[in-house]
């Protein structure tokens, strides 16, 4: 990093009020909203955190994939590659990086150490896979999904690759994992979740309640319900597979427009809303929201994560990363 | 005889138009997941591109759009091949803030060959 990188970077943090409860809720937090600017144009998208404390995030518009020192704001970009647009990004076994890399149409591994990238490419036949979002299992097999209606498994030691057709073509978007390690994904276009048997890498389709719902994203909680982030319908909703029930909840707002959904460690529910342009908290027990609109229009933060006591995303829309701490820290 | 004349003289284009017609396909097929050039289909992600030079921009009348797509429409901005291209060169410097993410498309003949097969019908 140099110095005019340092200097552009300065992180800086505000002390936020939770707005736009449903309810007259209890006041939750304060939480500390810190906002990291990096490179304009770069269009930063999905994050995650790293072990070793650095936040790793997508350029999608300039092909590169950032390392983010929270600590003082710094960051390093690494090129994937020539026509790189990545999409997704987690931390696999090995604690590198692993990328939808949608542009070339593979899977990028960057090194941590000396951010090397290493690229997995999908089969001809299945180009323009439109690359999305992945999980391992507990076996350190990678699973990805591609919104041209595709999901498959890549074997990182051996580099075999298999790709499978879901079931109701188009629109394969994010993924989970359990704790039990079971993989369920979500498709926007298709309108409903689905379960992937990861012996047969059959998918099981699930219908969600609502109607033509747009569900885009999944995680799952502690106790391995799925919750799904409704692009359509503006809910977030729940399926517990244990007895197939679902509940959904309708965010605040006129025009409420559901896009990421993350579960923190305490089984708290983070989602953000285009409509609103906020990050918003849901808890389930209270059943209450506490919405943080971005201080900029057009943050677009198109995924979540994090960490206890953090909730990490990408302001795709102003290059920059937004973290929330849920917690003070000791 | 005038047939193969005919043949003679066309059979320089014919590899020419069928590789056009395939970049048209090939470029469009990331569009796939969220768009239709079928007017009847209008429930997916993104809008409808059906008779979309000519229309407003932001103009699908089912569709909910980006605010500032919603913006450019009520400043009267319209779909015209130009545009098209320049969009799709970098969607979100024309219109930053726009709910679609994508990379835009460097390569100028494939961003021609995208345009051509959204805008002609002809072409697909």
């Amino acid at each position: 990093m140099n110095r005019r990188q340092f200097l552009g970077t300065a992180a800086f943090g505000i002390l936020a009020a939770p707005a736009l409860s449903r309810r007259a809720a209890a006041q939750e937090g304060p939480f500390r909203v810190k906002y990291y600017p990096v490179t304009a144009g770069m269009g930063s998208r999905d994050t995650t955190p790293a072990p070793d404390g650095t936040i790793w995030f997508c350029g999608q518009r300039n092909g590169t994939l950032g390392r983010l020192d929270p600590r003082d704001g710094s960051y390093k970009l690494t090129d994937l590659g020539k026509g790189a647009a990545p999409h997704g990004v987690i931390i696999g076994p090995d604690g590198a990086p692993w990328v939808t890399e949608g542009g070339q149409n593979a899977i990028a591994r960057v090194d941590p150490g000396d951010h090397k990238v290493t690229l997995f490419r999908l089969p001809e036949k299945e180009a323009y896979a439109n690359l999305n979002t992945a999980v391992f299992d507990k076996n350190g097999i990678y699973w990805f999904t591609g919104q041209s209606g595709i999901y498959g498994r890549l074997d990182p030691k051996s580099g075999d690759m298999t790709v499978f057709k879901s079931p109701r073509g188009r629109g394969t978007y994010g993924m989970t994992i359990t704790p039990k390690g079971d993989i369920w994904y979500a498709s926007l276009a298709g309108n409903h979740i689905a379960k992937i048997d990861t012996a047969t890498g059959n998918a099981t389709v699930v219908e969600p309640p609502t109607p033509n719902q747009g569900a885009r994203r999944v995680w799952s909680d502690s106790k391995g319900r799925i919750w799904v982030s409704e692009w359509n319908s503006g809910n977030v909703s729940v399926h517990d597979p244990a007895d197939g029930s679902w509940k959904a909840w309708k965010l605040p707002g006129s025009n409420p427009r559901t896009y990421a959904v993350y579960v923190d460690d305490k089984d708290k529910v983070w989602v953000t809303d285009f409509g609103a342009n906020a990050i918003v908290r849901f808890d389930p027990v209270t059943e209450k929201f506490n919405a943080f609109p971005s201080d900029k229009s057009g943050a677009n933060v198109r995924q979540l994560d994090g960490r206890p006591g953090e909730t990490w995303g990408g302001e795709s829309g102003n290059d920059r990363l937004v973290m929330i701490q849920t917690v003070s820290p000791a | 005889m005038r047939s193969f004349a005919v043949l003679l003289l066309l059979s320089p284009l014919l590899p020419t138009s069928a590789t056009a017609e395939e970049n048209g396909v090939r470029a469009f097929t990331p569009c796939r997941a969220c768009h239709s050039l079928d007017p009847a289909e209008r429930t997916l992600p993104g809008p409808n591109l059906s008779g979309l030079i000519g229309r407003a921009v932001g103009g699908a009348a089912e569709f909910d759009y980006s605010p500032v797509l919603r913006k450019a429409r009520d400043e009267g901005l319209r779909w015209d091949t130009k545009r098209l291209e320049t969009f799709l060169a970098d969607p979100a410097a024309m219109f930053p803030g726009l709910w679609m993410s994508m990379r835009g498309i460097e390569d100028a003949a494939e961003r021609q060959a995208l345009v051509r097969y959204l805008t002609d019908p002809s072409a697909r």
